[in-house]
């Protein structure tokens, strides 16, 4: 299974008798109903670790095009109107700003490791604290309310699973205790935000800048404000997008799937 | 007025240090750069005027690596391509459109390792590069213990074994279009060019060559000469090159550190004090 492709459905399961596994790409597993499934006697897999640096490296990517303004500035300089480069054109540093990473997982885990390279001050938020050692290796602090985390934070990076709990965990009041220099970064599903409060936060300078490699739904109606905001970088959920994890996830996915008709235990099982 | 001038604070090289300016300064004492680059100064003719020059190299450091790291993951991750293709009108892309290199694990060599090579070398190995760097000499063993960087005294064998090769030297007569064809060829086809020192640095002409013939895969290039380039230039149409317009150091806080960089600069030079960061001719 490939972006979610065929909607696993009661209709479907029942369509086919013989269906043993269904193995999908990637770690997110919210558009599988695993009881369902169940159900139906099927067993699920995932490739749950060999995304994660890569998802790692575009959130890194995105804070630094955004903070930059990367995008902007390929187009001053690539546009036929361009003359000259203005001298107060100017972006935002990242080296020694506060980065607050909410869900301290795997992938939030190697945010963190590279953000300290660029000596980003890191704080998280997370279900449970991480173990001293792994907040000192990286230097982060601990924030048991998110507000926290929101109030002293410059880029708020979103690394969490979708759950009914992280559903629309960023809206109208977390966006309004984000600093109004903040710029939001999610790599984790477009549903864990408030969409329409993002838009109405970047229109009204409640915070500054937006990047965004997930989105509800994908890809966005092309009439969507979040389309044309300028303080918006938008990337086609590309967290897992080269060609190396691609391959490997595709060796794991066969793995499962020759596991699970075989009757053997299935690596990456989800249960 | 002419006459009460003791001290230039030269913003992005304006105004033009030469000998007319000069001449016209009898009391002129200091010139301060903002920014680290001194290529567009002529240090010989400002020093017969008996006037002292300083630069901003702490000021710039930082903020110069972040670009370098920016432009790297950016030519990458395909950023700006897939960016354009996530908002554009139409929704048909093909999957073998948005698929980038893998930056963790690749190999990273770094040409130039100052100040700034040595940050980039710092940020590179927290997305477990592999290093490798060319120097005119040769860094101290815990220096690259440090960061895992590898000394290639030759630059071919850095060209050879780079997916990205990251130029952050200082604009010399030495180094003027060190990158050239010859050094393109050793490249690997799959390999991206990243240019953070001073456009001169690259042979323009040899690059936009490489790049449609496939010697290298791609560039992504913060200076070029001229800035900006002419609107037609080749190297602003094609599709795997991503240019920035010269924003290494254009942060709210470098800028900010720059001018106090000058400014302290600038009182004691006044004052008849020891620079910090005072440039001598060579």
């Amino acid at each position: 299974m490939w972006y979610h492709k065929p909607v696993v459905n009661k209709e479907l399961l029942q369509s086919l008798p013989n269906l043993r596994i269904v193995a999908s790409s990637g770690v997110g597993i919210d558009h599988l109903d695993l009881n369902l499934l169940s159900s139906f006697g099927v067993k699920v897999s995932n490739t749950p670790f060999v995304v994660s640096t890569d998802t790692a490296d575009l959130g890194m990517a995105l804070m630094l095009a955004s903070s930059r303004r990367l995008v902007e500035g390929y187009e001053m300089a690539v546009s036929p109107d361009t003359e000259y480069f203005p001298a107060d054109w100017l972006g935002t540093e990242v080296s020694g700003a506060t980065l607050g990473i909410v869900g301290m997982g795997t992938i939030g885990y190697k945010v963190a490791e590279r953000a300290k390279a660029f000596e980003m001050k890191i704080l998280y938020h997370n279900r449970s604290q991480r173990k001293k050692e792994e907040e000192s290796a990286v230097g982060a602090v601990y924030c048991k309310k998110i507000d926290d985390l929101l109030q002293q934070s410059d880029f708020v990076l979103l690394a969490v699973n979708l759950t009914p709990q992280t559903h629309k965990l960023i809206g109208k009041r977390e966006l309004e205790l984000m600093k109004p220099t903040a710029t939001l970064i999610n790599i984790s599903r477009g549903l864990i935000v408030d969409q329409d409060a993002l838009v109405e936060a970047l229109q009204n300078k409640v915070i500054k800048a937006a990047a965004l490699d997930v989105t509800y739904p994908e890809p966005l109606p092309r009439d969507h404000p979040l389309l044309k905001l300028k303080n918006v970088i938008i990337t086609p959920h590309i967290g897992s997008a080269t060609k190396k994890t691609r391959r490997i996830m595709m060796e794991e996915m066969i793995e499962s799937i020759q596991a699970g008709l075989a009757g053997l235990p299935i690596p990456h099982e989800v249960l | 007025l002419s006459k009460k001038v003791q001290a230039i604070y030269l913003w992005w090289h304006k105004p033009v240090i030469d000998q007319e300016l000069l001449q016209s300064l009898p009391n002129l004492k200091v010139i301060a750069n903002s920014g680290v680059g001194m290529d567009h100064l002529d240090l010989k003719l400002v020093a017969s005027f008996g006037v002292k020059v300083a630069n901003a190299p702490r000021a710039v450091s930082s903020s110069t690596a972040d670009a370098g790291m920016a432009l790297l993951l950016a030519s990458a991750r395909r950023l700006v391509e897939v960016h354009h293709i996530a908002i554009s009108s139409s929704m048909d892309y093909c999957e073998a459109d948005i698929l980038g290199v893998k930056v963790s694990g690749a190999t990273l060599g770094i040409i130039g390792m100052g100040r700034i090579g040595y940050k980039i070398a710092l940020r590179a190995k927290a997305f477990e590069m592999k290093i490798l760097y060319h120097n005119r000499t040769r860094r101290k063993a815990q220096e690259e213990q440090a960061v895992g960087a590898t000394y290639c005294e030759k630059i071919d064998s850095l060209l050879q074994q780079a997916d990205f090769v990251m130029v952050v030297v200082s604009l010399t007569p030495q180094t003027c279009n060190l990158i050239g064809k010859r050094e393109l060829e050793l490249m690997k086809p799959t390999a991206t060019l990243i240019n953070i020192s001073r456009g001169a640095v690259v042979d323009q002409e040899a690059l936009v060559m490489a790049l449609q013939t496939g010697v290298i895969g791609a560039a992504a290039m913060d200076v070029t000469y001229p800035e900006p380039l002419p609107r037609d230039h080749l190297l602003l149409k094609l599709k795997n090159v991503i240019i920035t317009p010269h924003l290494g150091i254009k942060t709210d806080k470098a800028t900010y550190m720059i001018t106090e960089e000058a400014v302290e600069n600038i009182l004691a030079a006044l004052n008849g004090l020891p620079m910090p960061s005072e440039v001598l001719p060579s």
